[in-house]
C-alpha cells in the first residue's frame, strides 16, 4: 500500500467531515484519488499467524486477515473470543506470542505518525479536565497545532450540540456527552485508520445514530474502518468484509456475501401448487403443503430455475430469494457455542 | 514529534497539576503553618520577654536569709526586701500571709539551689519571685566583681570568632556546609509535597481509562518522561512558594520583624561538593520518582498504592536516625549500607558530601549508581504502565509484565 503522507490525503475527504473553514484549509493540498487508493494492493492491517498465550491458556491460535485500504472491516465474534486482544496486539499495547501484526506494512508505534483514531472498549478520558483542555491536548498529541486543534475541538463540539459545554469539567458531563467527546477525540485530525471496539456500547439510540452517521462520513472520504461490533445491522450496512472469530481462531472471513454463501448461500422460497420436479440446479431443503425452500446448487440461478419450476408445471404463485443474515448467522455460529458451554 | 510529543506533556501535565486546588493547599500550607508558629512563637517570645522584665522589677514584699554571704543589703534594699531571722520564720510568715515571699540563699549556690516560698499568684505570676531572687544574686555578684566588663563576661557573653585551616587553607566552617545541604531539604521538600502525586501521576491513566487512547497517541517513554518533568516543575514552583515569603520577609520587613542581618556573602560555595549534591539530589529524585510510578502502574487503586506510598518515605527518613554516625564516623559498617543502599543513598550521601566525609570516588559510585537504579526503575516504570495500566481492575503480575510469563506488553 502506498503510505499516506499528510499532504496526500483524498481530495474528498476534505468535503464532508470538515467542521468549518479552519479545517478545510488543511485539506487544501490533499489530491490523491480514493479510487487510486483502493486500487491498491497492499494492505493497510495486516495479520498472519498471530498467536496469543495469557497465562499459558491459548487465547487466539492462527488468526489471519488483512484489510484493505478504504474498506469498512467488520471484526465479529461473541464475547471473550479475542477481538480486543488482536486490537492491543496489533496496536502495541500486547506483546503478540507469535505472529505478524502490522499496520502500513510495520508494526505500529505512535510516534510514526500514523494517523490511527482508536476508540476503545474500555473509554475514559482525563475526567477531571476541561473538555476543551482534553480535547486539544489530544489534538497537540495527534500532530495539530494548538490553534487548530482548538477550532477544530470547538467546531466538533457546536456539531453535537456540546458548544456551552467546552469549559466545563469532563465528570460534570453526562455519560452520553461524554461518550461524543470520546468520538471527537478519535476522529481529531482524519484518521487514515479507524479502528472502533465496540463504538455503540453505551450509546443511546440518538448518540447511536450521530456515531453511525461519522463512521459513514469517514468512510465516504477514504478512511479505513476496522469495527467490533454485536450491532449486525449495522455490520450489513457499513462493512465491505467481516471475520467471524470464534475461540481464538477465524470462523468465517470475507465480504458479507461470501459469509453468507458458507452459511447456506441463497435460499428460494415458494408457495406453489403442483408437483417440484428433481433437478440438478437445486435441491429441496424444506418441503411443506404448497410451500418449499430450495437450495442453490453450483453454478445455478434464480431465472434458471424459475423457468425449470414452469416448464414443469408448477404454478408458482409466490418466487422470493433470500440469504441468511448476519444476525442468523452470528447465533448459527456463536449459538452452538452457548450450547457447548452449557452442556455436561 | 517526540520532542513536540514530550512539550505537550510536560505543558499538560504542569498546567493541569498548577491549576488545581489541592496542589496550592499543599503548597501554601506549609509556608502558612510555618508563619503561624513563627508568629506563635515570636508573640510568645515577646510576651514572655516582658514578663521576665517586669517581673524581675516586680514589687512584692519579701524576707531573706543568705548562708553564702553573697547577697548585699543595698541590693535587696532596691527591690524593698529584709533580712529574714530564720528560714523556718520566713516560711511561716509567708504561710500566714504577713509576707509575699521568702528566700532562701544556700551557702554555695552554684551547687545548691536557693530556696524560694512564695504566696501563690498563679501559674505565670508565680515566676516572679524567681526572677526576683536570681536578680538579686546577679546585682550582688556585679558589685563585688565591680568592672561591667567583667560582669558581663562572667555572664557569658562573649563572642569568638574561630578560623580553622585545612591542607594550610582556612576551611568555610559551617559557611561551607550550609549550601550543599540544601540539595537535601529541596530533596525532602520535593518528595514529601510531590511524593502522592508521582504515585497518582500513572493511576490517573488508569482510574480514568485513558491508558488505551493515551499509548496508541504518544509513546510510554514519552509520557512518563514528560510526567516526571512535570512533576519537578512542579516541585520548583513549590519551592519557589515556600522560599518567596522568606525572602519577601527578609528584603521589605527585616527590621520590622526583627529579622538578624545575614551575611550571605559569608556562605562558602564548593564547586566540587555543588556538583555532586545536584547530582545526588537529581538521581535521587529519578530513582524515587521512577519506584513511584512504578508501584502506580501496578496498583489498581490510589487506595491499594497508598500502603507502599509510607514504605517509601519511610526510607528517606531512616539515615536520620543514624545521622550523629553519619556525620562522625562515616566508615562506620551501617553508614556504609546507607550510603550504597540505592533508597537511603541520596540521603547519606548529601550529608557526607555536605560535612566533607564523601570522596570523590566514593561520589562517583554513587552517582553512578543512583542513575544506574534510577534509569532501570524508570524502564521498569514504564514497562509496567504499558502492561499495568491495561490492568483496569486488577494488580499487575510483575513477572508477567516484564515478559517471564508467557505473555507481554512490546518492548
Amino acid at each position: 500500500m502506498t503510505s499516506m503522507s499528510h499532504s496526500t490525503l483524498p481530495a474528498s475527504r476534505c468535503r464532508s467531515t470538515r467542521p468549518n473553514e479552519a479545517i478545510r484549509r488543511l485539506c487544501n493540498s490533499r489530491t490523491m484519488d480514493p479510487s487510486a487508493a483502493n486500487a491498491s494492493s497492499e494492505p493497510v492491517v495486516h495479520i498472519e499467524n498471530f498467536k496469543m498465550v495469557f497465562d499459558n491458556r491459548v487465547v487466539i491460535d492462527g488468526l489471519s486477515f488483512d484489510i484493505k485500504q478504504g474498506e469498512t472491516f467488520g471484526f465479529l465474534g461473541s464475547n471473550g473470543s479475542g477481538k480486543t486482544t488482536t486490537i492491543r496486539a496489533l496496536l502495541g499495547i500486547y506483546q503478540p506470542t507469535a505472529g505478524i501484526l502490522q499496520i502500513d506494512g510495520r508494526v505500529f508505534k505512535p510516534e510514526d505518525g500514523k494517523r490511527l483514531g482508536y476508540l476503545p472498549e474500555e473509554r475514559g478520558l482525563y475526567k477531571k479536565e476541561s473538555v476543551i483542555d482534553v480535547m486539544v491536548y489530544f489534538g497537540r498529541l495527534k500532530g495539530l497545532s494548538h490553534e487548530t486543534a482548538r477550532e477544530w475541538s470547538l467546531s466538533f463540539l457546536e456539531r453535537v450540540d456540546l458548544a456551552d459545554q467546552s469549559r466545563v469539567r469532563l465528570d460534570k458531563l453526562s455519560s452520553g456527552q461524554q461518550q461524543k467527546v470520546q468520538l471527537g477525540v478519535t476522529i481529531m485530525n482524519d484518521p487514515e485508520l479507524l479502528i472502533l471496539d465496540e463504538p455503540t456500547k453505551g450509546f443511546d439510540p440518538v448518540n447511536r445514530r450521530l456515531l453511525m452517521g461519522i463512521i459513514e462520513d469517514q468512510k465516504r472520504v477514504g478512511a479505513t474502518v476496522m469495527m467490533v461490533t454485536h450491532q449486525m445491522d449495522e455490520v450489513e450496512r457499513l462493512c465491505d468484509r467481516v471475520i467471524l472469530l470464534k475461540n481464538g481462531r477465524s470462523e468465517a472471513y470475507g465480504t458479507i456475501n461470501e459469509v453468507q454463501d458458507l452459511y447456506g448461500g441463497t435460499t428460494i422460497r415458494i408457495r406453489y401448487s403442483g408437483s417440484i420436479p428433481d433437478s440438478a440446479h437445486f435441491a429441496v431443503s424444506l418441503r411443506e403443503r404448497n410451500y418449499a425452500e430450495l437450495k442453490f446448487t453450483d453454478g445455478a440461478d434464480a431465472a434458471l430455475i424459475l423457468k425449470e419450476l414452469v416448464d414443469a408445471g408448477v404454478q408458482v404463485r409466490e418466487f422470493t430469494t433470500s440469504k441468511l443474515s448476519l444476525d442468523e448467522i452470528f447465533l448459527k455460529v456463536y449459538g452452538q457455542e452457548h450450547r457447548s458451554d452449557v452442556a455436561p | 514529534m517526540s520532542h513536540h510529543n514530550l512539550r505537550t506533556v510536560v505543558g499538560f501535565e504542569v498546567r493541569r497539576t498548577i491549576t488545581r486546588k489541592r496542589f496550592w493547599i499543599a503548597t501554601l500550607i506549609v509556608p502558612l503553618v510555618v508563619a503561624v508558629v513563627f508568629g506563635l512563637i515570636y508573640i510568645s517570645n515577646s510576651s514572655t520577654n516582658r514578663s521576665l522584665a517586669a517581673q524581675k522589677h516586680a514589687t512584692f514584699t519579701f524576707a531573706y536569709t543568705d548562708a553564702s554571704g553573697l547577697v548585699l543589703g543595698p541590693v535587696v534594699k532596691k527591690f524593698g526586701g529584709e533580712r529574714a531571722p530564720s528560714v523556718a520564720q520566713g516560711i511561716a510568715d509567708v504561710k500566714s500571709g504577713r509576707l509575699d515571699a521568702f528566700f532562701a540563699y544556700p551557702a554555695d549556690p552554684t551547687r545548691r539551689a536557693v530556696r524560694v516560698y512564695g504566696s501563690d499568684v498563679g501559674i505565670f505570676n508565680n515566676g516572679k519571685y524567681a526572677s526576683v531572687a536570681t536578680e538579686i544574686l546577679q546585682l550582688s555578684a556585679d558589685v563585688k566583681i565591680a568592672s561591667p566588663t567583667l560582669a558581663l563576661l562572667a555572664r557569658g557573653a562573649v563572642k569568638v570568632d574561630s578560623t580553622t585551616f585545612k591542607d594550610g587553607v582556612r576551611s568555610p566552617g559551617l559557611n561551607g556546609l550550609i549550601p550543599p545541604l540544601i540539595y537535601l531539604l529541596i530533596f525532602y521538600v520535593v518528595l514529601v509535597m510531590l511524593g502522592n502525586q508521582m504515585l497518582n501521576s500513572t493511576l490517573e491513566e488508569k482510574e480514568n481509562r485513558v491508558t488505551e487512547m493515551i499509548l496508541t497517541t504518544v509513546n510510554p517513554n514519552t509520557l512518563i518522561t514528560g510526567k516526571i518533568l512535570s512533576l519537578f516543575i512542579a516541585g520548583v514552583v513549590q519551592m519557589m512558594v515556600f522560599i518567596s515569603p522568606i525572602i519577601i520577609a527578609y528584603l521589605f520587613f527585616r527590621s520590622t520583624l526583627n529579622l538578624p542581618n545575614l551575611d550571605l556573602s559569608a556562605l562558602v560555595f564548593n564547586a566540587e561538593r555543588m556538583l555532586i549534591g545536584a547530582l545526588l539530589l537529581l538521581g535521587g529524585f529519578t530513582l524515587f520518582t521512577g519506584t513511584l510510578v512504578a508501584i502506580g502502574a501496578v496498583m489498581p487503586t490510589a487506595k491499594e498504592a497508598g500502603a507502599f506510598f509510607g514504605v517509601m518515605m519511610a526510607l528517606i527518613f531512616i539515615p536520620f536516625y543514624a545521622v550523629s554516625l553519619i556525620v562522625s564516623h562515616p566508615g562506620a559498617l551501617i553508614v556504609q549500607v546507607f550510603t550504597y543502599f540505592p533508597y537511603t543513598a541520596p540521603i547519606t550521601g548529601m550529608i557526607r558530601n555536605a560535612f566533607g566525609s564523601l570522596s570523590i570516588v566514593e561520589s562517583l559510585v554513587l552517582v553512578v549508581e543512583l542513575y544506574a537504579f534510577g534509569y532501570v526503575v524508570i524502564r521498569l516504570a514504564i514497562q509496567l504502565f504499558r502492561y499495568g495500566s491495561i490492568e483496569y481492575t486488577r494488580k499487575v503480575s510483575i513477572r508477567t509484565a516484564l515478559g517471564w510469563g508467557t505473555s507481554r506488553p512490546r518492548s
